[in-house]
C-alpha cells in the first residue's frame, strides 16, 4: 500500500555559515522563529545527565563569585580613581592588539590545517629579534650633523629606520613561518592528530632554545628612535589627574588595527584570500578547482608570520625588555584569545584578542585579586570557555563532526 | 645530472646554513670537545691551553661525509661520476658558505670586534679555535677544501651502498626497531618456554639486587632519576599512550604529590612529621584527587585543546604554589627542605637501600601497566584513542574511562614526586617546570606510545643519556625540540613500538606457531 | 506486538537545513526494514538518530516501547542496538579478534583492579570472552585472521568484521550503514544471504540503508523511502517499485511515465 505523502518542498538555504568574511543573508524573523522553537524542543529532548548539572553549578559558582567581587569593588573603599582605570583601558587595548594579531596567526592555520601551530609564539619571538638587532645596526651607524655630532641613523631618519625595522621583523618571521611548515608539518600532512602537534611542540621547545643558545639567556632592551622612546607620550586628563597616552602605545595600537582591517580586505577580496578560504572548506575540492594547496598553506604561514612579526617588534618597542622566553605567555594567551573568539574564524579572533586583553588588565583590578595571578586569568578564561562554549564567542567556521 | 647537481646544491645550502648555526651556539666546540674526550690519544690539551686541532678537523671532516650521503639520497641509478659531481656540489656549496662565514667572523674578531654582546658562544677564545689558530683566510680555504673532499667520500660511500643488497636489508631491520630484532632472532621463542623464562628472571633479578651494590653513588643517582621518570613515564603512558589523551600539564601531579610528601614529613612549614609510609600513600592519593579536579572539567575536549588548557593547568599549579596566596601553606619560591628520608623499623635508607626500593616499585608498576594493557580496559582505553565516538557507541562509557587512565596517570607521577621529594631531601617550585612534563612527554613518544619497554628505553635514552653527557647539558632541549621533530616525521610509533598481543588458537593449526607469543 | 523501533515526527534540522522532516518509522520485530533514497535524503541522519548521535530536535523514538532519544550512545548500545559505519569505522591498530572484544565490552563485568591481580572471575570472563569472539569470526567467516590489524585486512574482510563487532554486544537490533557499499556482485550475493541467515538464525531486527535495489528488493521486508528529509513512501518492495514519487525521487520528474515501459522487467535500477 503506497501511502500519498506530499511533495517536500523547496530545500531551506543554507544560512549562517560563519566563516571567514562569508557572505551573509540576513534571516527573516520566521526563520527565526522556527529555530528559537528547535531550540527549545533540543533543551526539552536533552536528558539531565550528570556531566550539565556539573556545569550548571560550576557556571553559578562563577557568576556568584564575580559578581561578589565586582560588587566589592565598585562599592567597596574605591581604591581606584578613574584615572587608574583609565590606564588599565589604554594598557588592555595596546596588548589585545598584539594579541589579536598572533591570535590571527593562530586562527588562519587552524582554519586550514585543523592543528594548532605551538610555535607562532617563538615565530613572534625570533621578530622580536629581528626588530631588535636591526634598531641596534642602525643605532650603531653614525650620521652626524652640524647641529648634533653624535647623532646616529636610527634618530636621523626615524620613520626610515623604523619602517625597515618593521619590514625585516615581519619578513624574517615570515621567513620563520614558512620553514616551520615546510621542515616540521609538510611531513605529517595526513597524519592523525596527535603527531603534527607533538611536533609543534618539538619545533616550539628547539626555537626557543636555538634563541636562547643563539643570543643568551640575558634580557636585552629595545632601542627605540629618541622620538618613540618608551614612557613618553600624550598626557590627558582624566577624573582630575594625569594620564599618559604613550606614544609607543598608540602607535601600536593603530598599527594593529590596520594590520587586522588590511588582513581581512585581503581575506575578503583578493584572489588569494579566496584561495585560503576555500582551502580552508575543502582542501580536495579546492584542488580540484586548480588552486595549488601547498602554495596556498604555505602562504598562510608567511601571512601569520608576518602578522606575528610585526607584533614581535611592537612587543619589543613597547616593553622593551624581552629574552628568548618572550613568546611563550603571549603564544599561550594568543591562542586562549582565538579560542575565545572562535576557533578559525578571523573577525573572532581579532575580537578575542582585543576582549582578553583588556580583561587581563582591568581584571585584577576588578576582582580585587593579585596582579601576580594575571596570568591565572587568561588561562582560567581558558578554560571557562572550553567549558561552557566551546565553539567561542562568535562560533567556530567548522562543521560538526559527522559520521 | 641535473638533478644530482640540485639535490647537491641544496644538501650544500642546508649543510653549510647548519654548521654556521652549530658554530654561532658553539655546539661545533661542544663537538671537537667530545671527539677529543673519545680519542684520548690527544687528551693532551695544554700547551698554553690551545686546543688540538685534529679533533676539530675530524668533526668537519664527518659533517662532509653526510653532507654528501645526503645529496645522494633517496637514491634512484645514478653514474657514479654523477653521483660524485653531486658530492662535489654539496661540497663546495657548504664548505663556501662555511668558509665566508668563518673568515668574516675570523677577520672581524682579529680586528677586535666583540661578538659577545649579540652571540655570547662567540667568544673569542673559540674563534681563534675555529680558525685553527691561524689566518682567517687560510682556515676558510680549510673549510672548503675539507668540505669538498669528505662530501665526495660521502656520496662515493652513498654510492656504492646503494649497490649493495646489505644496505636495504640492515635499513629494514633497523626501521622495525629493536622490537623486530626481538622477533627476527626468534627470542621470543625464550619466553614460550617456562622454565627458561623462570631463570632469565632470577638472573635478572640477582642483577637488578647486586647492581646498586657495585655502581657508586654517582651512578645510583643517575639511575635512580631514571627509575623516577619511568614511573611518571608509566602514568602517562596510560594518559597519553593507552587512551590517547594529550595531557601536557603532567608536572602538576608530580608537584602536588611531591609538596604531599614534602609538607607531610619535613619540621617546617607544619612540623607534622607523620610516617613516611603513611605520606606516600597520602601523596598518591592527593595527586589522584587532583587528576580529578582537573579532569572533570576538561573531559570532552579535543585533543589540541585539551592538551593547551593541561599545559595552562601545569603552569598554574606552579604559580600558585610560588605566589604569596599560598605561601602560608607552601613556603613559597623558598621551597621545603629536610623532606623525611624513607626508613624501615628506624633504620634510614642508605643510597642503595633506595635505589632497591625504587627498582622494587618500578617493576610493580610496569607489572599492574602491563595488567592493565592487556585487560578489558586496556582494550577500552585503545579504542577511544582510535576512535573516540565509535567506541563509545559500541558501549564504552568513555567518560568513566578517561578520567580513570587521568586517575591512575596522577597516581603514579603523585608516588613519583613523593620518591622525588623524599631522594632530593628538598623540593621547591622550580623543580616543577614545563619542562618536566615535556620531558616526559618525550620519553612516552619517544620511547613509543602505549609500549612499555618504549617507556624504559625512553627514560634512559632521554635522562641517562644526558647525565653522562654533562657537556652537552645546554644543548640538551635544543636536541630534545629536534629529536620531538624528527621522531615524529621519522617514525611516529617510537623506538619500541607497542606490539599487539596474539592469542592462542584454541584448534590445533600445524601452519601457525602454536605457542603463545608473548608481547611486550 | 511492540515494533523494534517506533520512530516518531523525529525532525533533526542543522543550521537552516532541515535533514529529517517529521519522519515516522515503524521497524517490526525480526523484520528486515530497509531505508532507501537519493543521496542527502536524511538516511544516515535518521540512522544516527536513532543509534544515538544525533538527539532529534523534535518527536520522540522508541525501542521496544523504551524512549532513546536523547541518551548517550554507549547507553543505547547497552539497551541492545549495534550498528556499523558507512566508511567502515574499525580500530585499526587492534587486531581482529580484539575489535570483536572490544565489542563485548559491556557484557563484562570485572574491573580493572580485578584485571591487576587476575582474579578467577576476571579469568574466566576473559576466556569466555576469547571463545565468543572467535566464534563471531569464524560466523562471518574470518578464521584464520584473528591476529591480523584491522588496517590489514581486505575491504571485504573489513565489512565482516564491523559486523563481527557489532554483533558481539549481542544486539536485538543490528544497525548497517550501506553494507554492500563497494562490493561486487559476488560479494554482494554473499553479503545479502549473510544477513538472511543473520536475521533467522540469531533472530535480530535488521535495519538497513542500501543503495543497491537488487539487495533491497530481495531482503526486504519492508521499505521506507526518503526524500529531502521527508518519507514519501513506505510498504513491500513490490509496492514500492511501481510508486511513482520514488521513481520520480530517483530519476527525475517524467520518468514516471518512462517507467511504465520497464515495469514489466520487475527491477528498479538506482539511477547513477
Amino acid at each position: 500500500m503506497a501511502s500519498g505523502y506530499p511533495l517536500p518542498q523547496q530545500k531551506s538555504k543554507l544560512l549562517l555559515h560563519k566563516g571567514w568574511g562569508s557572505e551573509v543573508t540576513s534571516p527573516s524573523f520566521h526563520v527565526y522563529r522556527s529555530e528559537i522553537i528547535l531550540m527549545i524542543n533540543k533543551l526539552k529532548n536533552q536528558r539531565l545527565t550528570l556531566g550539565l548539572i556539573l556545569r550548571l553549578l560550576l557556571g553559578l559558582a562563577v557568576v556568584i563569585y564575580l559578581g561578589w567581587r565586582i560588587y566589592q569593588t565598585a562599592f567597596g573603599e574605591g581604591t581606584y580613581g578613574p584615572d587608574t582605570w583609565m590606564r588599565f583601558l589604554i594598557t588592555g587595548l595596546v596588548i589585545g592588539g598584539m594579541y589579536a594579531l598572533i591570535a590571527i596567526g593562530y586562527t588562519l592555520v587552524y582554519g586550514i590545517l585543523f592543528m594548532i601551530n605551538f610555535a607562532h609564539g617563538e615565530v613572534m619571538m625570533l621578530g622580536t629579534f629581528a626588530g631588535y638587532f636591526v634598531l641596534e645596526a642602525f643605532a650603531a651607524i653614525p650620521a652626524p650633523t652640524v647641529a648634533n655630532p653624535d647623532l646616529n641613523f636610527l634618530n636621523a631618519q626615524p620613520v626610515i629606520a623604523l619602517v625597515l625595522t618593521f619590514l625585516v621583523g615581519a619578513g624574517f618571521s615570515a621567513l620563520m613561518g614558512y620553514m616551520l611548515e615546510k621542515i616540521a608539518y609538510r611531513p605529517l600532512r595526513g597524519a592523525p592528530r596527535l603527531i603534527p602537534l607533538i611536533s609543534a611542540i618539538g619545533a616550539s621547545i628547539f626555537l626557543q632554545n636555538a634563541a636562547q643558545l643563539l643570543f643568551g639567556p640575558q634580557r636585552r632592551q629595545y632601542l627605540n628612535p629618541d622620538f618613540l622612546w618608551r614612557g613618553t607620550g600624550w598626557m590627558i586628563l582624566v577624573g582630575g589627574k594625569e594620564v599618559m597616552l604613550t606614544y609607543t602605545g598608540v602607535f601600536s595600537f593603530v598599527l594593529s588595527i590596520l594590520l587586522m582591517i588590511g588582513l581581512f580586505i585581503m581575506v575578503k577580496k583578493t584572489k588569494l584570500g579566496k584561495s585560503m578560504r576555500a582551502v580552508a572548506e575543502n582542501k580536495q575540492a579546492a584542488a580540484l578547482m586548480g588552486i595549488d594547496v601547498d602554495s596556498v598553506i604555505s602562504k598562510t604561514f608567511i601571512i601569520s608570520g608576518i602578522l606575528a612579526g610585526a607584533a614581535g617588534v611592537m612587543w619589543g618597542l613597547h616593553n622593551g625588555l624581552f629574552n628568548h622566553f618572550v613568546g611563550f605567555l603571549p603564544g599561550i594567551k594568543a591562542f586562549t584569545a582565538a579560542v575565545l573568539g572562535g576557533i578559525g574564524n578571523i573577525p573572532g579572533a581579532m575580537m578575542g584578542g582585543m576582549l582578553l586583553g583588556l580583561l587581563e588588565s582591568i581584571g585584577p583590578a576588578l576582582l580585587g585579586i593579585d596582579f601576580q595571578l594575571k596570568d591565572v586569568i587568561a588561562f582560567t578564561i581558558l578554560i571557562l570557555v572550553l567549558i561552557f562554549r566551546p565553539s567561542g564567542l562568535l562560533g567556530e567556521a567548522l562543521s560538526e563532526e559527522k559520521v | 645530472m641535473k638533478t644530482s647537481l640540485t639535490k647537491g646544491l641544496r644538501s650544500g645550502i642546508v649543510f653549510g646554513i647548519v654548521f654556521i648555526f652549530l658554530m654561532l651556539i658553539g655546539f661545533i666546540n661542544v663537538g671537537a670537545d667530545m671527539v677529543g674526550d673519545i680519542s684520548s690519544a690527544s687528551a693532551a690539551s695544554g700547551a698554553g691551553g690551545r686546543l688540538p686541532v685534529g679533533d676539530l678537523l675530524i668533526v668537519i671532516a664527518v659533517f662532509g661525509v653526510f653532507c654528501g650521503i645526503a645529496a645522494r639520497s633517496k637514491s634512484e641509478e645514478v653514474q657514479w661520476w654523477s653521483a660524485l659531481l653531486g658530492g662535489l656540489t654539496a661540497g663546495i656549496t657548504a664548505g663556501l658558505l662555511m668558509g665566508v662565514a668563518i673568515w668574516l667572523v675570523g677577520s672581524l674578531s682579529l680586528d677586535g670586534v666583540d661578538f659577545r654582546t649579540y652571540l655570547p658562544s662567540l667568544n673569542p677564545a673559540s674563534i681563534q679555535y675555529l680558525t685553527f689558530y691561524s689566518y682567517p683566510q687560510s682556515a676558510g680555504l680549510t673549510y672548503l677544501m675539507y668540505m669538498a673532499i669528505f662530501s665526495v667520500a660521502g656520496a662515493a660511500l652513498a654510492w656504492l651502498l646503494s649497490f649493495r643488497d646489505w644496505l636495504a636489508k640492515s635499513w629494514n631491520s633497523c626501521k622495525t626497531g629493536l622490537g623486530g630484532w626481538f622477533e627476527k632472532k626468534d627470542v621470543s621463542r625464550i619466553f614460550s618456554n617456562q622454565w627458561l623464562m623462570i631463570v632469565v628472571f632470577l638472573a635478572a633479578g640477582i642483577l637488578l639486587y647486586f647492581l646498586p651494590l657495585a655502581w657508586g653513588s654517582y651512578w645510583n643517582y643517575i639511575m635512580g632519576t631514571v627509575a623516577i621518570y619511568i614511573l611518571l613515564g608509566l602514568g602517562l603512558n596510560i594518559i597519553v599512550g593507552y587512551s590517547g589523551q594529550l595531557v601536557l600539564g603532567y608536572v602538576a601531579f608530580f608537584a602536588t604529590g611531591a609538596y604531599t610528601f614534602a609538607l607531610l614529613t619535613a619540621p617546617t612549614p607544619h612540623g607534622i612529621e607523620m610516617n613516611l609510609w603513611l605520606a606516600v600513600g597520602l601523596s598518591i592519593l592527593v595527586s589522584t584527587l587532583t587528576g580529578l579536579l582537573l579532569g572533570l572539567p576538561i573531559l570532552n575536549l579535543r585533543g589540541d585543546y585539551l592538551a593547551i588548557v593541561t599545559l595552562g593547568f601545569g603552569e598554574i599549579v606552579r604559580i600558585l604554589i610560588r605566589s604569596d596566596l599560598l605561601t602560608s601553606l607552601t613556603n613559597g619560591p623558598k621551597g621545603v627542605t629536610s623532606v623525611g628520608q624513607p626508613n624501615l623499623f628506624g633504620s634510614p635508607f642508605s643510597d642503595v637501600n633506595f635505589m632497591h626500593l625504587l627498582m622494587l616499585l618500578v617493576l610493580i608498576g610496569l607489572f599492574i601497566a602491563k595488567r592493565l594493557k592487556d585487560s578489558n580496559t586496556g582494550r577500552a582505553w585503545i579504542a577511544i584513542r582510535e576512535d573516540q565516538t565509535v567506541a563509545q557507541a559500541t558501549g564504552i562509557n568513555t567518560f568513566k574511562h578517561k578520567i580513570l587512565a587521568l586517575l591512575l596517570g596522577a597516581a603514579f607521577a603523585g608516588l613519583a614526586g613523593a620518591l622525588f621529594a623524599s631522594r632530593n631531601q628538598f623540593t621547591g617550585p622550580e623543580d616543577f617546570t614545563l619542562m618536566v612534563s615535556v620531558n616526559v612527554l618525550c620519553i612516552v613518544i619517544v620511547g613509543g606510545m602505549g609500549s612499555l619497554p618504549g617507556v624504559v628505553l625512553g627514560a634512559f635514552v632521554l635522562k641517562g643519556i644526558p647525565e653522562l653527557l654533562r657537556e652537552m647539558a645546554d644543548y640538551r632541549l635544543l636536541v630534545f625540540g629536534a629529536l620531538l621533530v624528527v621522531m615524529m616525521i621519522v617514525r611516529p610509533e617510537g623506538l619500541w613500538p607497542a606490539r599487539r598481543v596474539r592469542f592462542k588458537r584454541s584448534h590445533a593449526d600445524p601452519d601457525r606457531q602454536d605457542a603463545v607469543e608473548v608481547e611486550v | 506486538m511492540i515494533a523494534a523501533v517506533q520512530a516518531s515526527q523525529v525532525t533533526k534540522c542543522f543550521g537552516g537545513l532541515t535533514a529529517v522532516n517529521t519522519v515516522d518509522l515503524i521497524v517490526p520485530k525480526g523484520s528486515i526494514s530497509s531505508i532507501i533514497g537519493p543521496n542527502g535524503a536524511g538516511k544516515t541522519t535518521l540512522f544516527n538518530c536513532v543509534s544515538g548521535f544525533y538527539v532529534p530536535d523534535s518527536g520522540e523514538i522508541q525501542f521496544f516501547g523504551q524512549p532513546i532519544s536523547g541518551l548517550a550512545t554507549h547507553q543505547i548500545s547497552k539497551c541492545g542496538i549495534a550498528r556499523t559505519y558507512q566508511n567502515i569505522r574499525l580500530f585499526k591498530e587492534m587486531t581482529a579478534v580484539e575489535n570483536v572484544l572490544v565489542g563485548q565490552h559491556h557484557r563484562m563485568r570485572s574491573t580493572w583492579i580485578e584485571a591487576i591481580f587476575h582474579t578467577p572471575r576476571y579469568y574466566q570472563e576473559e576466556q569466555k570472552a576469547l571463545e565468543k569472539a572467535l566464534e563471531l569470526l569464524d560466523f562471518v567467516g574470518l578464521s584464520g585472521l584473528e591476529d591480523t590489524p584491522a588496517y590489514n585486512l581486505p575491504y571485504g574482510a573489513q565489512r565482516r568484521l564491523e559486523i563481527a563487532r557489532a554483533l558481539a554486544s549481542d544486539p536485538a537490533l543490528l544497525l548497517l550503514d550501506e553494507p554492500t557499499a563497494g562490493m561486487n556482485p559476488q560479494e554482494t550475493d554473499e553479503m545479502t544471504a549473510f544477513i538472511k541467515n543473520l536475521r533467522d538464525t540469531r533472530e535480530i531486527t535488521i535495519l538497513l540503508i542500501e543503495h543497491d535495489m537488487r539487495v533491497v528488493m530481495d531482503i526486504s521486508d519492508q521499505i521506507t523511502v526518503l526524500d529531502y528529509g521527508m518519507k514519501i513512501a513506505e510498504g513491500k518492495p513490490a509496492e514500492i517499485q511501481s510508486n511513482q514519487r520514488v521513481i520520480e525521487a530517483y530519476l527525475g520528474p517524467g520518468a514516471a511515465a518512462l517507467s511504465e515501459k520497464f515495469r514489466r522487467k520487475k527491477t528498479l535500477y538506482a539511477y547513477s
